[in-house]
């Protein structure tokens, strides 16, 4: 009961602080603010790709890191003149792209499962010397 | 009834409290993904933080892209992700620690990096609008089928090959199998 009081605490000033920096950054009508937040994504998906043992949340720490690039090229084509709806097609492909990429990695960690009997990335050690 | 451009009684637009909504829940629930140490949760999270950033692509302007995004990556590979985390799951072995042991460089560098790129998007003039321009379907559609036909139908063959290329990799090996049964594989 207390955890879940502090955590929502937490993420009501965790927002409030967020929207601080993002009103004073222009707010929704501004680039600026949404190219920071792509970036903030992008970095949270890399510490989780770095940092976690387990080769699915790799797997989902990259989905992160697609989607923070795709939110900046949306951002770039609703402010920059006469590259809407290019940066729409664009951002569309990087998600095919990707869908593919989830599917095939998937695929190779399920087949290394049955292998290893381990989804953790540090006991893969077949090429190591 | 149409509500107004601003939250009554304020000078607050809603597209400024939305934008905040949306962001705050996109990185606590991508904190929480990277972080958490059910794998389960973690996936949960992961829905999460699509959902909020395909309602960010609608206040940027870009309602085929959000469509997109709920359609793709909250159905489709959430669910993959998911069905995958319940195929590799061993009880026998539960991972009880989540990070490995290069974590703290990890993290360093993760806020470096965030630190960089802020720094350069705030120094760079972007020449940008002063006002988002949304695009509109017909206009996309227009884009995709005249100019951007070669590279959508290249897409097409990319995704079939992706599907093989799964069921190839995943699928058992049953050659050994059916030989020593000497009959059909089952």
């Amino acid at each position: 009961m207390i955890r879940i009081f502090v955590g929502s605490f937490l993420a009501v000033v965790f927002i409030g602080g967020l929207g601080l920096i993002g009103l004073a950054a222009g707010g929704s009508r501004s680039l600026n603010a949404y190219l920071i937040l792509a970036s903030l994504l992008f970095a949270i998906g890399m510490f989780g790709f770095l940092a976690r043992r387990n080769a699915i949340s790799m797997l989902m720490s990259i989905e992160i890191m697609l989607n923070a690039v795709n939110l900046s090229i949306v951002a770039f084509g609703g402010f920059v003149k006469g590259l809407g709806a290019a940066a729409s097609v664009i951002a569309l492909m990087v998600m095919a792209v990707a869908a593919a990429e989830a599917t095939v990695g998937l695929a190779i960690i399920i087949a290394i499962y049955r292998n290893k009997k381990t989804p953790l990335v540090d006991e893969y050690d077949a090429m190591s010397q | 009834m149409a509500i107004g451009e601003t939250i009554p009684f304020t000078s607050i637009p809603w597209d400024d409290v939305l934008f905040v909504v949306f962001a705050g829940t996109m990185l606590l629930a991508a904190i929480l993904v990277v972080t958490m140490k059910d794998i389960i949760r973690c996936g949960l999270a992961m829905m999460v933080c699509f959902g909020a950033l395909a309602g960010m692509y609608v206040i940027i302007g870009a309602p085929l892209v959000a469509a997109a995004e709920v359609l793709v990556y909250i159905g489709a590979i959430s669910v993959l992700v998911l069905f995958a985390i319940m195929l590799t799951q061993t009880k026998d072995a539960p991972a009880s620690l989540v990070f490995q042991t290069q974590a703290i460089p990890a993290a360093l560098a993760a806020v470096l990096l965030a630190v960089i790129t802020i720094l350069a998007i705030v120094a760079t003039d972007w020449g940008a609008l002063a006002e988002r321009v949304a695009t509109t379907t017909t206009a996309l559609a227009i884009e995709l089928f005249n100019k951007w036909v070669l590279p959508f139908e290249i897409v097409g063959v990319l995704l079939l090959a992706a599907v093989v290329g799964g069921v190839f990799l995943a699928k058992r090996e049953r050659a050994e199998d059916s030989e020593h049964d000497g009959g059909p594989a089952r």
